[in-house]
């Protein structure tokens, strides 16, 4: 595969333990180039495992993981590819945001130093300013600058929202979108808040227990997953190519989150579209009550 | 990366360069008043006293010059509890390791040029000091003869350069395996201070294979030793010099043998320093010298002979310069495994 048409990342029976605690049990991904992808799952499941692992932080315990088509952080040159953004994103507290730019030009070839200033501007940051007294929101601000003056091909944001009230939230996602757009490059970020994810990606990525239950472009996701309301026993034999991925009884009636095809006929009862919310919560339900559940990833994952 | 090695030094290195101009200051001036002194005594020097002068000159500057070599040690440990110790523990533990190695330079990259920027700073501030010391302290040093004194050795010529790289190193590679500030200083401290104990009496008396003589322990040999005995009653002598190499460091010295080369029986060593024939005789021991002098005795001596001073501090530089390229390696092979 050609460095240019590799997946942004590769995931063969990926494992990661910590002990005798497994953070990442066999997972196999593949997400294509172009995508500003969303990895969501609750706390705990694996989420920040996986993006420390894509920009080499982490070391694999078993498996194996491609970004770019390189092994994460194999030299300088890979390194100036992939950006990436920490969980709580750490800054020089006694560096000025000055300090920082001069950092990333020294520690770059490719840094653009005019995307750098622009963006501490728009962002309102004094460059005299010393980053241990920034608030979160600018301190995420000045972190995400670093990484994308650089202009990678990939940007990794580790919970990059997380220390931010909502209404910050949403003004730091349009500008990491905005980044992201500026330099054409692909995208992963990770979050709990599916809000987040909703309002960033087109494809997403669902992490619960360890494992991938679903991957792909969410408007596939959506075109294949429907909310099916049936007299209870027509649900409980469904048809073939129809998974019943979480059931909620009510009364004689039971409501499903389905996957099958685009052909709707030949599911019984009523279908109706599923929202991007019930989809995710049905994978993460399942999963959450059966986490021994087999891996399955690669087969739903959608193309 | 040399940028940013020296923006998160700089801070430092201006304390450093603080506390190295003053301690430069006072060395200049001590290196002035002893060199007026030693004049002073040569200028005694002509009749007998001679001996007495140089002898009082350099008691005068003695302790001192042991202080200044032992705060010299104690200034390299704190270079490597300050400086080694949190290069890359302070990044572990603030988290700024996922910022820096996520720039487009490896790791090894950036932890090698952290430790030539400090390293290089620690070699320099030592060299400096060394030096002046070295100056300073030499013509009582040429009197006193001690230059393979155990404190002092550390602290005169190219050695204390070596003892800087280690201290830096060391530190660094103990922040790396312990990933937090505080307790790598203290480790870094006490291994340190305990390392610069072990070389000096466990590995530098066998980095040359010493030379061996016999010494024989006449009324007047034993008149010039330091001690005779210790708190068990054992028959040994301390702080002998031998006649025919005078500044030599002598590494091991035997109990008193017997001409038959077995050692003194204790009740009879006691019998002489309990209970000497009374003669009258002068020296420092007296009569008990007298005593012993007459048993026919001897001494087998391990020594290293004075031309041997360059060697010395050459071979102790590599030993050093070697222990430091081994933990650099250990490092730079582990920041990659870090996770």
């Amino acid at each position: 595969m050609s460095r240019e048409s590799s997946p942004v990342l590769q995931a063969e029976r990926l494992t990661k333990r910590y002990g005798r605690r497994t953070a990442l049990d066999e997972v196999d991904l593949s997400v294509p180039r172009g995508r500003v992808i969303g990895l969501v799952g609750p706390n705990g499941a694996g989420k920040s495992t996986l993006l420390q692992l894509a920009c080499g932080l982490l070391e694999p315990s078993a498996g194996s993981l491609r970004v770019l088509g390189s092994r994460p952080a194999a030299d300088s040159a890979h390194l100036a590819r992939v950006g990436f953004v920490a969980q709580d994103t750490p800054v020089y507290a006694s560096y000025s945001v000055a300090d920082h730019l001069r950092m990333g030009e020294r520690l770059n070839p490719s840094w653009d130093r005019e995307l750098a200033e622009r963006r501490i501007r728009r962002a309102g940051l004094d460059p005299a300013q010393r980053a241990g007294g920034l608030s979160g929101g600018q301190r995420a601000q000045l972190a995400l600058t670093v990484a994308a003056a650089k202009r990678p091909e990939l940007l990794i944001f580790d919970e990059p929202a997380a220390a931010l009230d909502p209404l910050a939230r949403r003004g730091f996602l349009r500008d990491l979108l905005e980044s992201v757009g500026e330099l054409g490059a692909g995208a992963v970020l990770s979050s709990h808040l599916l809000g987040d994810i909703e309002q960033a990606c087109d494809h997403l990525v669902v992490l619960c227990a360890s494992r991938v239950q679903v991957a792909g472009d969410v408007r596939d996701l959506l075109a294949v997953h429907h909310r099916l309301t049936a007299p209870r026993d027509r649900l409980a034999a469904p048809p073939d190519g129809v998974e019943v991925i979480r059931i909620e009884h009510d009364g004689p009636h039971a409501r499903a989150v389905v996957r099958s095809g685009a052909d709707l006929r030949g599911l019984p009862g009523a279908v109706e579209p599923v929202t991007l919310e019930e989809l995710v919560l049905a994978y993460m339900t399942r999963a959450a009550e059966d986490p021994a559940r087999p891996a399955t990833s690669r087969q739903e994952t959608v193309r | 990366m040399i940028w940013h090695s020296w923006r998160q030094f700089r801070l430092q290195a201006f304390v450093a360069l603080g506390v190295l101009a003053v301690a430069c200051g006072y060395l200049l001036k001590l290196g002035l008043d002893i060199r007026d002194a030693h004049d002073a005594a040569l200028a005694r020097c002509g009749g007998e006293d001679c001996a007495r002068a140089l002898n009082e000159f350099q008691n005068r500057y003695r302790d001192t010059l042991l202080f200044l070599a032992a705060g010299l040690g104690l200034v390299l440990a704190l270079i490597g509890t300050f400086w080694g110790a949190p290069l890359v523990a302070r990044e572990l533990e603030n988290g700024t390791h996922r910022m820096v190695w996520n720039q487009s330079v490896t790791r090894r990259r950036w932890l090698a040029v952290k430790l030539l920027v400090t390293g290089l700073a620690a070699a320099v501030a030592a060299g400096a000091v060394s030096a002046l010391l070295t100056w300073a302290a030499s013509p009582v040093d040429e009197v006193s003869g001690d230059r393979f004194d155990t404190l002092l050795f550390g602290s005169r010529h190219i050695v204390p350069v070596s003892h800087a790289l280690l201290a830096v190193v060391l530190g660094t590679v103990v922040g790396l395996l312990v990933r937090r500030t505080l307790p790598a200083m203290a480790i870094t401290l006490v291994a340190f201070v305990a390392f610069q104990f072990l070389v000096p009496n466990v590995i530098r008396p066998h980095l040359l294979p010493a030379e061996t003589t016999t010494l024989a322990m006449t009324a007047d040999a034993i008149n010039r030793a330091r001690s005779l005995g210790d708190i068990s009653g054992a028959p040994v002598v301390g702080g002998i010099t031998l006649p025919q190499a005078p500044d030599a460091w002598i590494s091991g010295t035997s109990p008193l043998l017997t001409p038959d080369g077995r050692p003194l029986s204790e009740a009879r060593f006691n019998g002489c320093l309990d209970d000497p024939a009374r003669t009258g005789a002068p020296g420092t021991f007296g009569d008990t010298a007298v005593c012993l002098g007459g048993l026919d005795l001897h001494l087998a001596v391990s020594y290293q002979p004075a031309s041997r001073y360059w060697s010395f501090q050459g071979l102790e530089t590599a030993f050093y310069l070697a222990v430091t390229a081994l933990l650099a390696a250990f490092g730079l092979w582990r920041i990659r495994r870090l996770t």
